[in-house]
């Protein structure tokens, strides 16, 4: 079990994509990039979800780290997911009221600027 | 075997505490839960359950010290299916609520994740140290849940 992540850029943005399972075992991995995207002054970021198989509360937390950090720098976190299955996890956790979510990057990216 | 006795697991399952095998207990799991009929909505909602359940007991006998086996148990009933979680870590030993930097509460979030997804949950502590975790998903979810 691994998890894939892949970093772009798109304008301001930095769009991290996320594939494979994301739980007590990965999320360190995501951790990890989030905290060098900040490092790196990337202060916009858009995580794709639509690859992501499996989410557990790790990787919730994991998430909520990295808005945190980027709103320290006045930054933005965006989620793209259509996946009703990880959809569900944020809107049991209540966590639909802290990340917008999107159903595309570009949607994401649009949104931002405004 | 009399109407009072629980339903013997269909499938047993001990493996050492270590968050690299949780990835293949939720496959075992979701095919387990397929093979007897729970819808998908079901089976995601089982794997994400199962997953949180035993990643709290991973943590428990990890932060004790322990490397005792987590046991889980499928159990098909006719109009249920049912899962338990038992670990061995000593009652009190709970791995520290410590959220790195900004994060939240792991294991709070977790269990409030599994009370909301399945149809019942109820917790004991194991003669002899250690914890059982009970839960279960209705086959059709259509209509309030049955009593207990």
């Amino acid at each position: 079990m691994d998890l894939d992540l892949n970093v772009r850029k798109e304008g301001d943005h930095a769009v991290l994509a996320v594939g494979g399972e994301i739980d007590v075992y990965t999320a360190p991995k995501l951790r990890e990039k989030l905290i060098e995207l900040v490092s790196d002054g990337e202060y916009h970021l858009v995580v794709d979800l639509e690859k992501v198989d499996f989410l557990d509360s790790t990787g919730l937390g994991v998430l909520v780290g990295g808005l945190k950090r980027v709103r320290n720098h006045d930054g933005s976190l965006r989620l793209v997911c259509t996946q009703e299955k990880i959809l569900k996890i944020f809107r049991i956790t209540g966590l639909t009221k802290v990340f917008p979510i999107h159903s595309s990057v570009a949607e994401a990216i649009s949104d931002t600027a405004e | 075997m009399t109407s009072s006795e629980p339903a013997p697991p269909v499938v047993h399952l001990a493996f050492p505490p270590e968050p690299a095998l949780l990835g293949t207990v939720r496959l075992v799991v979701g095919i387990v839960a397929r093979k007897a009929g729970v819808d998908e909505e079901g089976v995601e909602d089982l794997k994400v359950a199962v997953s949180e359940t035993c990643a709290v007991a991973v943590g428990d006998l990890t932060w004790a010290g322990l490397s005792t086996p987590i046991e889980l148990d499928l159990v098909e009933e006719p109009d249920r299916f049912g899962v338990e979680v038992r670990d061995r870590a000593p009652a009190g030993e709970h791995a520290p609520n410590l959220p790195q930097d900004g994060e939240v509460d792991d294991r709070q979030f977790g269990l409030a994740l599994v009370g909301a997804l399945v149809d019942g949950l109820h917790s004991t502590a194991l003669e002899g140290g250690g914890h059982s975790m009970r839960f279960w998903l209705r086959r059709s979810r259509e209509g309030p849940p049955p009593l207990p």
